[in-house]
């Protein structure tokens, strides 16, 4: 699995969605599925899957896929397909 | 008394839209157009939900708060009615743990009187900056507007919550002073590691809507103890409008692990079989699951049994020590569903004469074998016991399982 396949499925465990569903253009606020519970179980989900530790102020910057992406980067993960 | 005090202020975060005479005037004038007396009300934490909420409190007509994410058609057929009792005001769906859901019934006496014990024991000012944490039609959100709007204090409106960037933003834009928070916030809000020096003007944190594990508490305090805050632990729920006590903040320590004293005006005692009973103004009137309910008067005559075990110490300070029994019954035989969860990893409910459980994420296997176990620990033959798989269990806004919607989906 490429790492940006890896976020993906991340991001459909955390917010329970489908296999299929497209989810690189989430936002914290469109998706009602996105609560703050869901945001816990998605942290926790990426810091197991890239084995990274997010800082706080990047766990509440983490309000979309692009910057979830973009936040990884910082930890020396690169998303690529 | 009035529960909009003149000087209150409601800003919304996120538009900067505020809470104006104007706005509940023509909230009002919407309600004189729709059927009545009773208003339903799907609150968002907005500035027109608000509106819409105080002028049917001012109107004296009473507001059922449901969710507004939720299907809530049902609530509006099944509570149709042109008549209601002249002391209801407001109108909570329950938490409760067993049968139907139906609604709490609070007279305006209780609403105003528990908000102004609330103000009184958080010593809340025109001063103070409150901001929402959790959904207004959660009584434990709904008593922080209350008792902030009664006291002429500010209360921000901000709905993305603190997981996210917006949220403390907020917080420090509106110089915030006081956070409500539910027991799963704060474990949230420890992961966050939160520094309250980060927002220079909080003063308060607040807790209730289930027990917090004792560390937690102390951490908490200790955090707030260095930016000269403090944390109040709280005990209440929707039944009594909803708060019934407050461990003072100088008690925590040497009180670690009561949910405090009574409200001024409440008292608490404990029945012979150690329930914890509540006696005050903010009681409710009883309970509603028919529309003929809501017509009826007090029923409880200020008292409510909690269904909380507890005891309490000879300052009196209430240490709660369990919950009340959930029974079900298998073949005819009562047993306690607490006693099924403490001993595995499980929801149960009572399904007529069987226990059903739910247990998050088990294969079809893992299901045979745990009801070949639970069945084994209650003496009984497996087919009293179902077990069921589930991908996450339901929960209510305060984080403990929703039993009700379990139910539902039997």
């Amino acid at each position: 699995m490429t790492e940006l396949q890896k976020l993906r499925e991340a991001f459909r465990t955390a917010l329970d969605l489908p296999a299929d569903a497209p989810v690189d253009d989430l936002h914290y606020q469109d998706n009602e599925k996105w609560d703050s519970l869901a945001h816990m179980s998605l942290i926790a989900t990426i810091e197991d899957e890239f084995s990274v530790m997010i800082d706080t102020d990047d766990v509440i910057n983490m309000s979309s896929f692009a910057e979830a992406v973009r936040i990884l980067g910082k930890y020396g993960v690169t998303i690529n397909d | 008394m009035n529960l909009l005090h003149p000087g209150a202020r409601v800003i919304d975060a996120a538009t900067g839209e505020t809470l104006t005479a104007e706005a509940i005037d023509a909230a009002e004038a919407t309600l004189a157009a729709e059927p009545g007396p009773l208003v339903f009300h799907p609150i968002s934490t907005t500035i027109s939900g608000i509106a819409r909420y105080l002028a049917a409190f001012r109107l004296g007509r009473p507001v059922m708060l449901l969710d507004p994410e939720a299907d809530v058609a049902h609530w509006a057929e099944r509570f149709a009615t042109d008549e209601v009792h002249p002391d209801l005001a407001v109108l909570f769906t329950t938490s409760g743990s067993t049968g139907n859901p139906k609604l709490v019934r609070l007279s305006r006496e209780a609403v105003l009187t528990n908000a102004e014990q609330i103000a009184t024991v958080l010593d809340i000012g025109a001063d103070d900056v409150a901001i929402t944490t959790l959904p207004l039609f959660y009584s434990y959100g709904m008593s922080v507007l209350n008792s902030h709007l009664l006291r002429g204090a500010t209360v921000i409106l901000e709905r993305t919550g603190i997981m996210q960037r917006d949220f403390w933003t907020a917080a420090v834009e509106h110089g915030v002073t006081s956070m409500a928070f539910v027991p799963y916030q704060y474990e949230m809000l420890r992961r966050l590691r939160f520094d309250p020096a980060k927002y220079p003007a909080l003063r308060k944190l607040t807790q209730a809507g289930g027990r917090l594990r004792t560390e937690l508490i102390s951490d908490f305090a200790q955090r707030m103890a260095t930016v000269g805050g403090s944390l109040y632990v709280m005990y209440g729920t929707t039944e009594a409008a909803p708060r019934m006590a407050t461990l003072p903040p100088e008690r925590l320590t040497d009180k670690l692990g009561s949910v405090g004293l009574a409200l001024p005006g409440g008292s608490f005692d404990i029945s012979p079989d150690d329930e914890v009973v509540y006696r005050g103004p903010n009681v409710m009137m009883g309970y509603a699951e028919t529309a003929a309910d809501l017509v009826k008067g007090d029923e409880m005559g200020g008292v409510l049994p909690t269904g909380d075990l507890g005891r309490i110490d000879d300052e009196g300070f209430l240490f709660i020590t369990g919950r009340a029994k959930r029974i079900g019954k298998v073949f005819g035989v009562r047993i306690n569903l607490d006693d099924v969860e403490k001993n595995f990893p499980v929801a149960a409910v009572p399904g007529g004469d069987q226990l059903i459980v739910y247990a998050e994420g088990i294969s079809d296997d893992e299901a045979r074998d745990l009801r070949t176990k639970i069945a084994e620990w209650l003496g009984t033959h497996f087919s009293g016991v179902v077990v069921r798989s589930i991908e996450s269990l339901p929960l209510l806004p305060n984080g403990k399982v929703d039993y009700r919607a379990l139910e539902a989906s039997l």
